[in-house]
């Protein structure tokens, strides 16, 4: 076998894989926030447009202090959830409806396919004319943005069961709709999950944009007010916990599927 | 064909909106924004907006796509350069772009330059993500072989890595594609003066639903036609790969 | 005789990663136009061996020289055919083929000539702008030799270039290699599990022990393969197969005990 060469494009030693210490990742980031400190304070900037780190990280920090954050976040994070929730309430079977029933695939399939290059973003208007200014248009919007992930990777999944375990089960005289609850069922969560772990980032992303645009509290609008104030700090602040927000969620989604899928079947 | 679904829904819609149970303040009836949708059309009204909007995303994606691949590439190629810019860039991922939009109006004024920087910072990601994997991914057998055949070591990255990588690089690009629309009609509606998410905006502030909705329709038939155009452009230039079927 | 060697293998070590050993103490002269089979179990390191003298590693103890200059890096003069996805997919054959020829600026007639010329020695005309995907195991390793022969090189490595194909296209292949040879004698290093590809094609037959990599007995081939399917009868033949044979077994039952 040939040596491994990774990445060398053979004008480098091999080295064998670098060991990711955190010291290595931490670095360069840490450098970069540092020149920027110094740049923010040597007066080259306006303090204004580029405040320094330390500054943004006090003003944080005293958001959190005086609990002027909460309420923002709160309202993200549950609209967040609420959305991915319904979309996978409403899409995961609607997915799996799709993987197994003809009627079906040939349905939605080509209005998932048309409507999937659209920026959901861009039904804003419509929402907050529909469903009003608040919570609720927002979660909707979330719940659109999201189905298309859910239904797609539920879809995938829920085609790819082999068909031989339905058959099995048929021959065994298990009715339709216990095979699907049996069989189906569990087998497609695995795709499912994927579908969730992409779908969590786009609900924070959609949240947040669609504060930024339409109000009605949360952390993008309060981002959006702070930059309006000339609160540039607080603006950076915000920008940084919705930043914070997505990778936490995320990172939960992912450490949550060990537990919640620990039963889960592993096809041949 | 295959979208007779998408007609059916049109028809339900028209229904719906004729028996009345669609009321037009809920929703304006199909017909009329097709109507209005030819009349933009037909007025040449909606083409300065369309220009506007893909002038600005194509800018950004091609700054993107070239810089992108560039460090991608770099980053391949000299572990030091790896090293220092994949935890920035992992830091960034996190972030939802659009929010971005309002602090770069900020530090770049909110004509085209900071919407144009906005979409070549956003869709830099996965271009450089697919560029890096690509490149890493190339088969050491290619590069002996090319060696063995006389290639200097300075040609490798024309001759080999680059085709090589092509097809994740153009998968990462289709990525980069959808998050370029995304946030061009973004930053749009947050503050624009031409542009398709700018009609949007103005329609659905004024109530003029049925324009609202067209431009809504046009952007959704444009973007879909991007993306078909795109993988059946990709298919022909790739034809050598596996995917091309 | 030669007093110096043409290409020669002094004390080569080779060691990856600290501890495993390779390659120890390959010692090993060889003359022009010889045809050369290197057979031993596997993971003796006769693949390494291979990519040591084609330049692409260096190795940890002792050297390797052509005609006296220490070898440092790939080089067209030294071409190789590897097993198997050597091909760069995003090209036709025909422009695999021409690849070595594009660096050195030739004139594009000029070059097509040469494809063409080449085409034809491997039988393949009309697959000229396929690609490689498209083609079979036998037919890629035919488009792989011609990219390595238009480069002219004076000495060919061939690594298990047969070992991926079914049995029966291995023997055409095999037949095909031993014309081409005839035809325009090289100094050929040719890799292989398959003993009697190692017997019928080279002329010296290189034994290796495995674990670590050493040279086991070099053996000559006394007699001729003659064309056509007759050498299967010839019981030198038969001998010789068996005892090499043996020979590796032994290496392969050491290795077990």
């Amino acid at each position: 076998m040939l040596p491994a060469c990774a990445g060398c494009w053979l004008g480098m030693p091999s080295r064998t894989e670098t060991n990711r210490n955190i010291l290595q990742q931490v670095l360069p980031l840490g450098t970069l926030l540092l020149v920027w400190e110094l740049v923010a304070r040597a007066g080259v900037v306006n303090p204004y447009v580029f405040p320094p780190v330390s500054a943004i990280v006090m003003q944080w920090a005293s958001l959190f202090g005086n609990g002027s954050i909460f309420a923002p976040l709160g309202a993200t994070v549950w609209r967040a959830l609420a959305g991915l929730g319904a979309a996978v309430i409403i899409g995961a079977p609607l997915g799996m409806l799709m993987g197994r029933a003809r009627w079906a695939q040939w349905f939605f399939e080509p209005l998932f396919s048309f409507f999937f290059p659209l920026p959901k973003i861009a039904l804003i208007p419509l929402y907050v004319h529909l469903f009003g200014l608040f919570s609720f248009s927002k979660v909707m919007l979330i719940f659109t943005d999201c189905i298309f992930p859910i239904v797609i990777f539920t879809y995938h999944g829920a085609r790819g069961v082999s068909p031989i375990y339905p058959w099995s089960a048929q021959a065994r005289g298990t009715s339709h709709l216990r095979m699907f609850w049996r069989v189906v069922f569990p087998l497609s969560l695995d795709s499912l999950y994927d579908g969730i772990q992409v779908a969590v980032v786009v609900a924070v992303l959609v949240a947040v944009v669609s504060e930024m645009i339409a109000g009605g509290g949360g952390l993008g609008y309060a981002m959006m007010l702070a930059f309006r104030y000339g609160d540039v700090r607080s603006a950076f602040a915000f920008l940084v916990t919705i930043s914070l927000v997505g990778f936490f969620l995320y990172k939960v989604v992912q450490l949550l599927r060990e537990r919640l899928l620990f039963w889960h079947v592993t096809e041949t | 064909m295959k979208f007779m679904p998408l007609l059916l829904l049109a028809v339900l819609w028209q229904t719906a909106s004729m028996t009345g149970l669609l009321p037009a303040t809920v929703l304006p009836p199909f017909s009329s924004v097709v109507a209005a949708l030819v009349s933009l059309v037909t007025s040449g009204e909606i083409f300065p907006h369309t220009a506007a909007s893909f002038l600005r995303a194509g800018a950004g994606l091609l700054l993107a796509v070239i810089f992108g691949t560039a460090l991608g590439l770099a980053m391949a190629r000299v572990r030091a350069i790896q090293r220092s810019i994949e935890p920035i860039l992992l830091s960034i991922y996190p972030v939802p772009k659009p929010a971005l939009i309002p602090l770069f109006m900020v530090w770049l004024g909110i004509g085209d330059v900071s919407k144009i920087a906005v979409i070549a910072l956003s869709c830099l990601v996965p271009v450089v993500i697919s560029t890096f994997n690509g490149a890493r991914a190339v088969d050491d057998i290619l590069l002996w072989s090319a060696r063995a055949r006389g290639t200097a070591e300075h040609r490798l990255l024309w001759r080999v890595v680059l085709p090589a990588a092509l097809p994740q690089i153009a998968t990462g690009v289709r990525t980069a594609i959808a998050i370029a629309l995304i946030v061009m009609v973004s930053s749009e509606f947050i503050s624009a003066e031409h542009g398709l998410g700018y009609l949007i905006f103005s329609y659905g502030g004024v109530g003029a639903d049925d324009a609202m909705l067209a431009v809504v329709l046009y952007l959704t038939a444009i973007g879909f036609l991007i993306d078909r155009a795109y993988v059946a452009g990709l298919r022909r230039l790739l034809a050598w790969h596996a995917f091309a079927h | 005789m030669t007093c110096a060697s043409y290409l020669s293998l002094q004390g080569v070590g080779m060691q990856f990663g600290g501890t495993a050993v390779a390659l120890d103490s390959i010692s090993l002269n060889i003359a022009e136009r010889e045809f050369i089979t290197i057979v031993g179990p596997s993971g003796c390191g006769k693949s390494t061996l291979l990519y040591l003298i084609g330049g692409f590693l260096q190795p940890t103890t002792g050297g390797v020289t052509l005609r006296g200059k220490p070898i440092i890096g790939p080089s067209p003069d030294r071409g190789i055919v590897f097993q198997r996805y050597s091909l760069f997919p995003w090209l036709t054959v025909r422009r695999n083929i021409s690849f070595g020829l594009e660096e050195l600026g030739i004139s594009r007639a000029e070059r097509d000539r040469i494809v063409a010329e080449h085409v034809r020695l491997v039988h393949l005309e009309g697959c000229e702008d396929r690609y490689p995907r498209e083609l079979s195991g036998g037919m890629q390793q035919r488009v792989a030799l011609a990219q390595t022969l238009v480069c002219r090189p004076e000495i060919l490595l061939m690594d298990e270039p047969f070992g991926a194909l079914d049995a029966q296209t291995r023997r055409i292949l095999q037949d095909e290699m031993r014309r081409l040879w005839l035809r325009d004698t090289k100094t050929v290093l040719f890799v292989t599990h398959d003993v009697e590809e190692a017997v019928v094609l080279g002329t010296r037959i290189v034994v290796m022990s495995t674990r670590p990599g050493r040279i086991k007995e070099v053996i000559e081939r006394d007699f001729d393969i003659a064309d056509g399917d007759e050498f299967e009868a010839n019981p030198r033949f038969a001998a010789l197969k068996l005892r090499i044979w043996h020979s590796i077994k032994e290496e392969v039952e050491a290795v077990r005990a």
